[in-house]
């Protein structure tokens, strides 16, 4: 654990880390890139919840929703991730002793898990558009978890 | 009044000095704004994307367009309102930000191209259903909503640093 610490203290003051931090519109940019990847990861998320509940997007199936917006959705995830390291890195003190980062970080774990776990057997199955109960609250269950890392993220500005 | 007169006198209203002052309610209002960022411009640019024949490419475009503007509105009713609250609260220094400014103009730009799509090629829609390609015209609107969407979104991003 502390050689982790020690690592992230190293990279926090690499001069890329430190230029990014220092500048005028570093961190800005990079806050830009973190928002602009959350809506579109967000966006695809909405998409394939609000079908699974089945109060839209009624026309077609999981599996074809799926397997359009998965290119999209992992590549705006992967800039979320790589930006939102340069955040941390930015001044990882700040995050480290942050209530709501932790917050955000385990329902973030949640949302993945839930995702990997539940929400992809639902999505395998194929259901028809008829809404459900179960699909209902399976997709509830999904998006609160996805918005409320959102929320969490937003309360770090706010939160101790 | 100037209109930066106007803006700092509407910064000093009681309803807004309320929202400012308060705990909960500003970083709620501003919470809502950003979160609601994936319905309503993140589904633009999905039908961008669709547009563009980048994403949806085998589904009728006649079908998924209105099927996603529809959840969008929705997004954009939330976003307009909490934006001009946002605003309220900052206007004075909001007024005179260049970021700020900016945002506007894009905003402007989007308006217009979107009346000019909706004008244009709305009503011929399904006669390119299945097509592969869509029109150039069509693709044009889609690639600028995409790129000034996101200048929308950086201008947003980086004025709020700078209130």
């Amino acid at each position: 654990m502390s050689a982790l610490l020690a690592f992230v203290g190293w990279c926090s003051t690499a001069a890329p880390i430190v230029f990014l931090r220092d500048s005028r519109y570093g961190m800005p940019a990079v806050q830009s890139v973190h928002l602009v990847g959350i809506t579109v990861f967000l966006a695809a998320v909405v998409v394939l919840d609000v079908r699974l509940a089945g109060v839209g997007m009624t026309d077609w199936s999981l599996p074809w929703l799926q397997r359009q917006l998965k290119p999209w959705a992992l590549g705006a995830g992967a800039l979320v991730v790589l930006s939102g390291v340069l955040i941390f890195l930015g001044t990882p003190s700040k995050y480290l002793g942050s209530n709501p980062f932790r917050v955000k970080m385990t329902v973030l774990g949640l949302a993945m898990l839930f995702h990997a776990g539940v929400v992809r057997r639902f999505i395998d199955s194929d259901p028809d558009s008829r809404p459900r109960r179960g699909h209902f609250l399976v997709a509830g269950v999904s998006l609160t978890l996805w918005f409320l890392a959102g929320w969490a993220g937003r309360a770090i500005a706010f939160v101790p | 009044m100037s209109v930066v007169g106007w803006c700092e006198w509407l910064e000093h209203t009681p309803f807004v000095l309320a929202i400012a002052e308060s705990t909960w309610l500003f970083p709620l209002i501003e919470g809502s704004h950003i979160l609601t960022l994936p319905l309503s411009v993140g589904l633009i640019m999905i039908v961008d994307l669709r547009l563009l024949g980048l994403a949806f490419r085998d589904g009728p475009l006649s079908r998924i367009m209105p099927e996603l503007l529809r959840w969008s509105k929705t997004g954009f009713a939330v976003m307009f309102v909490t934006g001009v609250l946002l605003f309220t609260t900052h206007a004075g220094q909001a007024y005179g930000n260049t970021f700020f400014r900016v945002k506007l103009v894009l905003l402007l730009t989007l308006g217009i191209n979107a009346a000019a799509y909706q004008a244009i090629f709305y009503p011929r829609m399904a006669q390119w259903d299945q097509a592969r390609r869509t029109p150039l015209g069509a693709r044009i609107c889609a690639g600028l909503s995409l790129v000034v969407w996101i200048g929308v979104i950086i201008c947003g991003r980086t004025m709020a640093y700078q209130l």
